[in-house]
């Protein structure tokens, strides 16, 4: 058995999880999300990562991104390394990708500001 | 000079859904933020986990914040940017406010204010940390603003005091930049910050926290070169003999936030020692007429929802603000509870839709909340745990009661069973 | 005393670890003692207060370390081959005051610091008060400045433009029993030490005057000519006012060395090259014995003694308005004042200092312990003072000699010397009427080997930034249509707009640093502490600068504020 935080929301209930035949068994969860994540966590962990890029604007040096789906955990410092390559030269939205399907995990990164929007045009 | 029924003071996420209800209210509103840019301290909380009860969506803070302020633009409510409020008088029919930026100073009046000025970081000084004076001495909104906003890193290798939410954002952050986090340390036995965060800033990056520790010096002429961390006694007293130097080119502080109410107090808005925000009832006005207050300004929230709950509170009953004669009386928060927000409820509004804001003083299992008139218990709600860093929120029907100006209101909170 | 009666004393407290004996008009200790605590001792059994026969400490102490000078990184040849009449070494409140006033005649001036600003020393790290004497006698060089110092703080601090209060003092008694002798002492202090404004009040005085001082106090001694100065604000004033006037000021410059023949300093080597001086003027702060030492002039010894002050939020700032302190009436062991609670010209409260010997000269670390005693008094003035409003505190070392007196003299043996030394409280009340004399005393010297004429295009007046929030809306408005800069703020605590920043950044001895400007006009200074406006500080400096983010300092040149980009 294993114990393990939630952290899908602000909640962070305790669960307890069991292997159970081919499956587990959750417990302590207060919703279904609840058991979804405790069920990954135990097969595949995901998380998602939020960072910046750099840009070529003075004003602005950095823009927020995120990724547009959980990677795996492990692949945390893998995608950082991606993300920090990059420059944008030209304004993006909130929204847009910034690097499509990252090391092929199925996840873009993409801005989430129109900080540039703003500022540089 | 300009006439306006609601004054908002801060472009944050409260003041920016205060003014959008207000405008909606039917109110002339005009927000004034002191920075160049409107979102407040979200602009520089690039990391995930805000809008879920609102949206049911996990934003960043730049995406919250965007939603809001392109609702504001939509409703084309007026904003004076990088603008300054510097000083704030009671008129005849309301306030005046002077305000500065760059094309001068411009008086304008309006009949009611909202103050949504955020809250400020406790320094190094105010936790008792002595010896030397380098650089490397950060609060974690700082190096999150030269991390995030900057695009610098303020350090490569790091000690964090306080298990505060932005301390444990920071502890993620600056390793996810290459930065080592030597630790975090917190001087009280549980920590402050919320338990999903310890799981996913400190676990997922073996980040250690080491709690009922604290740091007592600082190291270091130029910049700072150690840190002194010293265990703490039950009352949070250093521990003589136990000093440890760790070694490392920063300390970062995550020590608590102060309401910011300097500009309340110069109307003489009466503040609650327990909130370090003003003493507010249901419809968020404080004990001067015509003043409201919402979000951080009001008391530290856990989430930005809940801010901007509170910004919608006090903007809609701005809008409808007429001066009439209060007959309040007040809710009164047991020993158990580290706060309750509002602290007083007006018999002579509708509080049919009261918003109840509370915190525990301590960790509890097993608990049940209740509210209890006049030595009758009237609502009770049972909750399987409560924590001091997880605030809680309650909507009751005052208007169901049999209130009287001689009636008292009190909360409290009965364990079942000890944690 | 005679040179057998200090042998005495010393021999029976020491039993023969230390010996006095007379050299060339100095008592001069030697001999070894475990702990400085008890040099300390050693030597002030020796001294006379205020005599001009000093002590001089050749006592090895095992407990000292040898702990080198504080250098700046910086090496270079930027002033070699410098040929100054005068060479003034140290940037606190006395060197920059005695370049001000030398700054009056057609001189070639340098001052030397070693920090990377001035008044980083015990003329930034002390409480401002412009003392009324009232504790000095007759006799003493301090006492004979005094005076003339306070009276002066009104014009110079407007012609420097400086804010300068007096908002009094109060020394406050709580035994009834007392006044008849206090009174006394004040008539005395009045018609024989000419402290002329001195007078005792009632409680009930007291009360209406601070209503939030203790309800005990029965009376209190009041000195309405004692004000608040920002004394690292006039030090910077001081020195700009000279550089505007031809004085030159080399910051981050060190003296390392001089080359002394008889009886005469030929030349200064320091961290940017050897400068040969025609006269030297020694205002080294803690250093000025070591000063003294490498121009073959050690007749005194100075003994460092730390304070910690407290600031205190603004809000806190209007519990009081003036200068308080509360005297007991046990003999106090400590040299200095036990320290006060002061109101200061930027209405924040001070509480402090406190009193501790220490060999450490630049030792400026805080300790617990200082704030906590100093708080446990002070609150017995003001029992509404709290720990909670404490915004920081700092420390500061004053640099006094074991006779407690200034030492203003020219050089026993060598010839082209001044000292300014053995400065400490009340030096910043001081240093106005000090910097007079010495302007006297080194045009003298000069005139014996050239012509000294007048500056004709000196002018006394400086212009500091302006302060816009001390404005009224219309002449700030009027500001900031000149400079829209002025109206964008920057410091949110203490209102500082960039146009003053950037203001501060083209001032004329620009220090490019956080705490450079902080000193000069206050973003940081504040309830927050520089949490939010220090980003914002650092990125107007680097603009200004034309560097990265990275390249900012705090102050000094290892100081760093982030280590570059993050990606």
């Amino acid at each position: 058995m294993r114990e393990l935080v939630c952290i899908v929301c602000p909640k962070g209930c305790t669960m307890h999880i069991e292997q159970e035949n081919d499956g587990y068994k959750v417990s302590g969860n207060t919703c279904k999300r609840g058991a979804q994540f405790a069920i990954s966590e135990m097969t595949e962990p995901k998380r998602t990562i939020c960072t910046t890029v750099r840009t070529v604007f003075p004003q602005t040096p950095v823009l927020p991104v995120r990724v547009s789906a959980e990677i795996p955990k492990d692949k945390i410092f893998d995608v950082m390394h991606e993300i920090n390559s990059v420059v944008l030269e030209k304004p993006v939205s909130r929204g847009d990708v910034i690097l499509k399907n990252v090391l092929n995990l199925g996840a873009d990164i993409i801005a989430t500001s129109d900080l540039l929007r703003q500022i540089e045009t | 000079m300009q006439n306006y029924d609601v004054l908002v003071i801060g472009g944050g996420p409260a003041g920016l859904a205060a003014a959008i209800a207000a405008h909606k209210n039917g109110a002339k509103t005009l927000l004034v933020e002191r920075e160049a840019r409107l979102g407040g301290i979200l602009k520089q909380c690039i990391h995930d986990g805000f809008g879920l009860v609102r949206f049911q969506e996990k934003l960043s803070g730049p995406e919250y914040a965007e939603r809001f302020i392109e609702e504001f633009r939509k409703q084309k409510i007026e904003a004076k940017t990088l603008t300054f409020v510097t000083r704030l008088e009671k008129t005849e029919n309301g306030f005046s406010a002077v305000l500065v930026n760059r094309s001068g100073v411009e008086t304008v009046t309006a009949a009611a204010l909202i103050l949504a000025t955020g809250c400020r970081e406790r320094t190094a000084k105010q936790v008792n940390i002595h010896g030397t004076r380098p650089a490397g001495v950060f609060t974690a909104g700082t190096a999150q603003h030269f991390t995030n906003l900057l695009g610098e890193l303020p350090t490569k290798k790091c000690v964090i005091l306080g298990s505060g939410d932005i301390g444990l954002i920071m502890a993620r952050r600056l390793t996810l930049e290459g930065a080592q986090v030597l630790g975090v340390y917190e001087a009280k036995s549980t920590p402050s910050g919320l338990t999903r965060n310890i799981h996913q800033c400190l676990h997922d990056y073996d980040i250690p926290l080491y709690l009922s520790h604290t740091v007592t010096r600082v190291f270091g002429a130029d910049r700072l070169t150690a840190v002194e961390i010293t265990k703490v006694d039950e009352k949070m007293q250093p521990i003589a003999g136990t000093e440890q130097i760790l070694e490392c080119d920063a300390l970062i502080l995550s020590v608590g936030l102060i309401p910011e109410n300097e500009l309340a107090e110069t109307l003489g808005v009466q503040l609650d020692p327990r909130t370090k925000g003003p003493v507010c009832n249901a419809q968020l006005m404080t004990s001067s007429d015509g003043v409201f207050s919402c979000g951080n300004a009001l008391h530290v929230n856990d989430l930005v929802d809940y801010v901007s709950e509170s910004g919608e509170i006090a903007g809609e009953n701005a809008a409808k603000y007429v001066k009439t004669i209060r007959k309040e009386i007040p809710i009164k928060a047991g020993e158990r509870l580290l706060y309750a927000v509002p602290q007083k409820l007006n018999l002579n509004s509708n509080n049919q839709q009261t918003i109840l804001y509370f915190r525990s003083r301590d960790i509890l299992d097993g608990c049940v909340f209740k509210i209890i008139i006049d030595g009758q218990e009237v609502f009770s709600k049972k909750y399987p745990f409560l924590r001091p860093p997880e605030m809680e929120k309650l909507t009751v029907d005052f208007s169901k009661y049999q209130l009287s100006e001689n009636s008292e209101i009190q909360l409290d909170i009965e364990v079942k069973s000890h944690a | 005393m005679n040179l057998n009666q200090v042998n005495k004393k010393l021999d029976s407290r020491f039993h023969g670890a230390v010996r006095a004996k007379l050299s060339s008009g100095c008592i001069v200790l030697s001999g070894e003692l475990p702990t400085w605590q008890e040099t300390v001792e050693a030597c002030q059994l020796a001294a006379t207060k205020y005599s001009t026969t000093h002590v001089v400490n050749n006592i090895l102490c095992k407990e000292v370390k040898d702990i080198p000078m504080r250098m700046p990184k910086i090496q270079d040849s930027a002033l070699d081959g410098r040929t100054p009449d005068v060479l003034i070494i140290g940037g606190g409140i006395s060197g920059v005051s005695i370049a001000r006033e030398l700054s009056k005649w057609k001189l070639d001036i340098l001052l030397v610091e070693k920090e990377a600003d001035l008044a980083l020393q015990a003329s930034g790290r002390n409480d401002g008060e412009v003392h009324p004497g009232i504790d000095l006698s007759k006799g003493s060089k301090k006492h004979y400045y005094i005076r003339k110092g306070n009276a002066m703080f009104d014009d110079i601090c407007r012609e420097l433009d400086v804010p300068f209060r007096r908002v009094g003092q109060y020394v406050c008694f709580n035994k009834e029993f007392a006044k008849p002798l206090v009174y006394l002492y004040c008539l005395y202090r009045k018609k024989h030490d000419g402290i002329s404004d001195t007078k005792l009040i009632s409680g009930t005085d007291l009360k209406q005057i601070e209503p939030n001082f203790a309800e005990e106090f029965k009376f209190a001694i009041s000195n309405p000519s004692s004000g608040c100065v920002c004394p690292y604000g006039l030090t910077i004033a001081y020195a700009e006012n000279a550089v505007q006037n031809g004085a030159e000021i080399a910051l981050n410059t060190a003296v390392l060395d001089m080359e002394v023949e008889n009886g005469e300093i030929k030349s200064v080597t320091t961290n940017r090259g050897i400068i040969r001086p025609k006269i030297v003027v020694n205002a080294a702060g803690v250093f000025a014995e070591d000063i003294a030492k490498l121009a073959k002039d050690r007749f005194f010894s100075i003994h460092p003694r730390r304070g910690t002050n407290s600031i205190l939020d603004k809000k806190a700032g209007a519990y009081m308005h003036s200068i308080a302190s509360v005297k007991d009436l046990t003999i106090s062991k400590t040299h200095s004042k036990g320290g006060g609670i002061l109101h200061t010209v930027h209405n924040n409260l001070l509480i402090g200092p406190d009193a501790v010997e220490t060999y450490e000269k630049e030792n400026t670390e805080t300790h617990k312990e200082s704030i906590e005693t100093v708080f446990s008094k002070q609150k017995r003035t003001m029992p509404k003072l709290s720990e909670r409003d404490i915004i920081t505190y700092f420390t500061g070392v004053r640099a006094p000699t074991f006779e407690e007196d200034f030492i203003i003299e020219n050089g026993r043996k060598t010839k082209n010397l001044i000292h300014c030394a053995g400065i400490q409280s009340p030096g910043l009340t001081t240093a106005p009427a000090v910097a007079l004399d010495i302007e006297k005393m080194a045009v003298q010297m000069l005139r014996r080997i050239q012509i000294v004429e007048k500056n004709p295009d000196f002018s006394p007046i400086r212009h500091g930034v302006p302060v816009l929030k001390d404005m009224d809306d219309k002449q700030r408005a009027k500001m900031i249509q000149k400079n829209p800069d002025y109206g964008v703020i920057v410091c949110r605590c203490e209102e500082i707009s960039k146009g003053e920043i950037l203001d501060a950044l083209r001032s004329p001895i620009c220090v490019p640093t956080v705490d450079g400007i902080k000193k000069r006009i206050r973003p940081g200074m504040g309830r927050c502490q520089g949490g939010f406006c220090s980003p914002l500080v650092t990125q107007i400096i680097a603009e200004f600068l034309g560097v990265p983010l990275s390249e900012v300092k705090k102050s000094s040149e290892d100081s760093a504020i982030t280590f570059g980009r993050t990606k």
